[in-house]
């Protein structure tokens, strides 16, 4: 397979505040336009590791990083970088829909109208392109005007993506994003992710271990803060080099 | 249907009839007002009543304009003091404020509405009334009396007792309370509604004005009611710094009076019937606009939780 690397961890130490070490130096390359797939039990540090690499950690006083994820030749988490900036190259959609308290039209066009984008024909184009990029556009495209609370559950959650590939990202991080679904949302979920690797990195926890299966292309299991095992989403699940990852992968534990 | 146990049927009669309590209380004083007032009714009726300008005892000319006219300008003054910083402070305690202020500055605004009204109308007297007449209605009348249009507004003696020192008076003592109504309505705002603005890319300020505020202005809204309420019922703070005069004036540097402060200062006064009828009317008008004030307020509190419990 030939692959370049969008990020790469190196080293990363964090701890939330008040001391406690929630990720023991990880190391791990995050491989452009592939699906990465982060699994292992509740409190092992997925989800804390994927709140590293677009600073969410940031908006709570006391965490602090240690080591570097490299993006584009620069660490992601210096002192220097500038989130805002950081924030509108890697995007993230969350276990629930959060769709924000305005039209449909206005939540796509909300990171846009951020980056400065004022011109509605402009606006407009974009919000279309992102709305079929997350097969949402046929359902949508009579009521961009209504409040995004009146879409499903589902609706709601292809929305977000939308809203986070309007921007143009170069990765979307999935925080466990069909958690609140049901099956039939679920299935259009993967299906959308499988599609987007396309043109995006994409990085995804999930605790459904058939679903790291069914879509990911690498899959990093983790456990304690520590990442027990990295590879091939086939090599884990089908011959794991560690006793841990396949206890766990047979359900063993967790 | 399944028997009740006698308990559980005894027990939820007697939380019945509390209940019961309030609403009967509520319909005995409307009617007790509506019986009271009977006689001011029949000789000035509801319309007349509202826009007749005089207040004379002697010669038994009574009309609410002059009442209800101090009762909306105070307030209005008042809420307009009081919502901007209000909403600012609670800005500040739930997305800017260090964790380690957010606490104590909760606190402080909750210990401050709970200090008696009097209170406030003693320091008002006492303290903000000279200050009041010696520094800053001066100070105003120098900055606006070349204004037109502006300068009406403070024309006259700087006294220090007046519908500028009132409403001040007011508005610091419903800030508290709509500031811990709008911080409350602000913290229902989901953290993950706003983790995922700032996943997007914006900054603090553009979370605050384009997520929090949109998400929680029923609520606000409804805060801002329940003070206008306070505001409108407010009597102690109000008649101490007021002065009581029945006219009707565009100068917030003159002396005025509202609803409750007439029926304060007036009660051990009224010697015939038709006055005494009178203020009783005047009670009625404010029961009335108090009540469908809050009514208000409460439905759109209502539909506030009900839209963002989900």
């Amino acid at each position: 397979m030939t692959t370049t690397i969008e990020l790469e961890v190196k080293g990363l130490n964090f701890y939330y505040s008040g001391k406690t070490q929630a990720l023991k130096n990880i190391n791990l390359p995050i491989y452009s336009r592939q699906v990465t797939a982060l699994i292992g039990p509740s409190g092992c540090g997925k989800t804390t590791l994927l709140r590293c690499f677009n600073r969410m950690h940031d908006l709570y006083p006391g965490n602090m990083y240690e080591g570097e994820i490299l993006h584009e030749g620069r660490n992601i988490l210096s002192n220097e970088n500038d989130l805002i900036r950081l924030r509108s190259r890697i995007g993230m959609v969350f276990q629930k829909p959060t769709p924000f308290p305005m039209t449909i039209f206005d939540n796509i066009a909300y990171g846009l109208k951020l980056k400065g984008i004022k011109k509605r024909a402009e606006l407009a184009e974009r919000v279309e392109k992102a709305l079929k990029h997350a097969a949402l556009w046929n359902e949508a495209k009579d009521k961009l005007n209504a409040s995004a609370y009146d879409l499903s559950g589902g609706q709601q959650q292809r929305l977000v993506i939308a809203r986070a590939l309007a921007v143009e990202p170069d990765v979307l991080l999935f925080d466990e994003p069909t958690s609140a679904l049901d099956p039939i949302s679920t299935g259009k979920i993967e299906e959308l992710i499988m599609h987007l690797k396309n043109e995006v990195t994409i990085i995804i926890v999930t605790h459904n271990m058939q679903q790291a299966a069914r879509i990911s292309d690498m899959t990093g299991f983790m456990m304690l803060g520590d990442l027990v095992e990295f590879d091939h989403t086939q090599k884990i699940f089908t011959a794991p080099s560690e006793k841990l990852t396949e206890d766990y992968i047979t359900g063993r534990f967790g | 249907m399944k028997r009740k146990n006698p308990f559980d049927l005894s027990f939820s009669l007697l939380t019945a009839a509390a209940s019961a309590t309030v609403l009967l209380l509520m319909a005995g004083i409307f009617i007790i007002l509506v019986k009271e007032s009977s006689l001011s009714i029949e000789k000035f009726g509801i319309y007349k009543f509202i826009t007749t300008v005089d207040w004379d005892p002697v010669k038994e000319i009574f009309g609410a304009a002059t009442s209800i006219y101090g009762t909306f300008v105070t307030t209005l003054i008042a809420m307009l003091i009081a919502i901007p910083t209000a909403i600012g402070i609670a800005i500040f305690v739930t997305e800017a404020a260090p964790n380690f202020l957010k606490g104590p500055i909760g606190s402080a605004i909750e210990l401050l509405a709970a200090i008696p009204s009097i209170i406030y109308g003693m320091w008002g007297l006492f303290t903000l009334a000279p200050l009041m007449s010696r520094y800053i209605e001066p100070s105003l009348q120098k900055a606006f009396g070349d204004v037109p249009v502006l300068n009406i507004l403070f024309q006259g003696t700087p006294m220090g007792i007046d519908i500028l020192t009132a409403s001040l008076i007011l508005s610091i003592m419903i800030i508290p309370f709509t500031a811990s109504i709008s911080r409350d309505s602000f913290n229902l705002t989901p953290a993950v509604v706003k983790e995922s603005a700032y996943a997007m890319g914006a900054t603090k300020w553009e979370v605050i004005k384009n997520i929090v505020l949109p998400y929680s202005k029923l609520g606000v809204f409804g805060g801002i009611a329940l003070s206008l309420g306070r505001a409108l019922g407010e009597t102690m703070a109000v008649a101490f710094v007021l002065g009581n005069k029945h006219h009707i004036t565009a100068s917030l540097l003159d002396p005025a009076s509202t609803i409750t402060v007439t029926l304060a200062n007036e009660f051990t006064e009224a010697d015939t019937d038709l006055y005494l009828s009178s203020l009783f009317y005047l009670a009625l008008v404010l029961f009335i606009l108090s009540f469908v004030v809050l009514a208000v307020a409460k439905f759109f509190l209502l539909r506030a939780e009900r839209r963002y419990s989900r």
